[in-house]
């Protein structure tokens, strides 16, 4: 068994941290065995919960949630992603669900699971969302909000981070600027999030780098200072790491050693 | 003890409330009519929400106290909970398990993200780390009720090794990381990780937990 199935247990018991979170949540995306192992632990987890019911909640709780609700709006059900991409629309049960009865196996069971893995995937994505919110301090969180502006940017953006496959390498810059790379191997492509990158003068710039072995090909630049993002221009395929340089603002065509803040070698 | 009695609804809920959740017989209609209410709630219908909260607040309370040990922040929790499960109750499906497994995991994930994210109980869990772990086991298996669910649970949990039962408790009612497990266990962390979930298996087993 791989490393990262060994985590199922702590995943659901919620002992993993942000990072360790984040990573299993990508694999889940894509694992249906964790996925089922999941499920079934939780459903043990919840029964581990009995031993920890004491006393029941005061009753004023009682009142202040139920005058709570009233005031919130239950959400629409979920779309299947066969029907809409937006939000807006009523959803009809599936098919395949409606006829699936309880302990019944459904029919075409890889087409179910595959549309349950879809509608799980949002879930997952929500909770990668805020993990990485946290971690970047609303950089990516922000990337999802900011609906109002650059909404070609915004719905590539929000492509890869809802590609299943989509994963995430935080790393921390020679100069202290944290910086992640959000990658999609089934998209292609991949972005740079800078947080609190160092400024770096006017006249000088953060330099993208794609690696394929031991080549290096110079990519976007993104000005120092503040909270950056940025798509990489090159197609992923191939590519076996990304890096980040200090370089002149007009950008290198050769890497230095010296001006290197990050190399991240990538999965396959 | 008597171990059949409903305990006294002291607060005013209606009766049976969470224990009746427990009971081994109706373990299915149970699981059938919170499914039910769901689906009212998922059409706006408030008094549905009210039975499902007397259902199931003591439970999703239990945990959600035992992980934060501080009423005021479980009372925040709680009332997060329960808005969200209200707001969700059109996503939940049965594909995704229970409904009492779904607001578990939701209740359990958001008490121990608020455990993280509190300074002050970051720093009680360097504490516990130094102090070891047997006081958090302990308050688990003392002064709970002997009812017949909890009991069937607690013969699920002593049929682990020590260590298993350890470090699952550790990690689900402690709200500690399985780095911070280890180290309170003086355990190598892929020891700790694969003890929780051999634990897991070895409770679900002993509790015939269908998936």
């Amino acid at each position: 068994m791989s490393e990262i199935h060994g985590a199922v247990g702590s995943y659901v018991v919620n002992a993993l941290d942000r990072d360790e979170r984040e990573e299993f949540e990508a694999h889940l995306a894509v694992c249906p065995t964790c996925t089922r192992e999941v499920q079934e632990f939780c459903e043990t987890a919840a029964e581990l919960s009995l031993l920890a019911s004491e006393a029941p909640p005061p009753a004023a709780l009682r009142s202040s949630i139920l005058s709570a609700i009233s005031e919130v709006r239950p959400l629409p059900p979920e779309l299947l992603p066969s029907e809409a991409p937006a939000e807006i629309a009523p959803a009809e049960p599936s098919p395949a669900a409606a006829k699936t009865a309880p302990g019944e196996r459904p029919i075409d069971e890889l087409a179910l699971r595959r549309q349950q893995r879809r509608t799980r995937i949002l879930s997952v994505l929500v909770a990668a969302v805020m993990a990485a919110a946290l971690a970047l301090g609303g950089v990516v969180y922000g990337l999802v909000q900011a609906r109002q502006s650059q909404v070609a940017q915004q719905a590539a953006e929000t492509e890869l981070l809802t590609a299943p496959d989509v994963k995430t390498y935080t790393a921390t810059m020679k100069d202290g600027g944290q910086v992640s790379f959000v990658v999609s191997r089934s998209l292609n492509r991949a972005m740079f999030v800078g947080k609190d990158l160092p400024a770096v003068g006017a006249d000088r710039a953060y330099q993208l780098w794609t690696l394929e072995g031991k080549a290096a090909i110079p990519d976007n630049t993104v000005p120092g200072g503040g909270d950056r993002k940025e798509f990489f221009r090159e197609p992923l395929s191939g590519v076996t790491g990304l890096a980040v340089s200090v370089e002149a603002a007009g950008g290198a065509q050769q890497p230095n050693p010296s001006t290197i803040q990050v190399i991240t070698k990538l999965a396959a | 003890m008597n171990v059949s009695r409903v305990p006294p609804d002291s607060e005013g809920l209606p009766s049976g409330s969470a224990a009746r959740l427990g009971a081994s017989s109706g373990r299915e209609t149970d699981a059938a009519h919170l499914r039910e209410l769901m689906t009212l709630c998922s059409r706006g219908h408030e008094e549905a929400f009210a039975e499902l909260y007397d259902r199931t607040s003591q439970r999703i309370y239990g945990i959600i106290l035992r992980v934060l040990r501080s009423p005021d922040h479980a009372a925040e929790v709680m009332q997060e909970v329960y808005v969200e499960v209200w707001r969700q109750s059109a996503r939940y499906s049965q594909d995704k398990g229970s409904v009492i497994a779904w607001m578990t995991t939701m209740a359990h994930r958001r008490a121990v993200d608020r455990v993280r994210s509190v300074s002050s109980e970051v720093a009680r869990d360097e504490r516990y780390a130094f102090h070891g772990g047997d006081r958090e086991i302990d308050q688990v298996w003392d002064g709970v009720e002997q009812r017949l669910d909890v009991e069937r649970v607690r013969r699920g949990m002593a049929s682990l090794t020590p260590i298993q039962r350890e470090a699952l408790t550790l990690a689900y009612f402690g709200g500690y990381t399985q780095s911070q497990v280890a180290q309170l266990l003086k355990l190598p962390l892929g020891t700790v990780k694969t003890r929780i979930r051999d634990g897991l298996i070895g409770l679900r087993d002993a509790l015939g937990v269908e998936a």
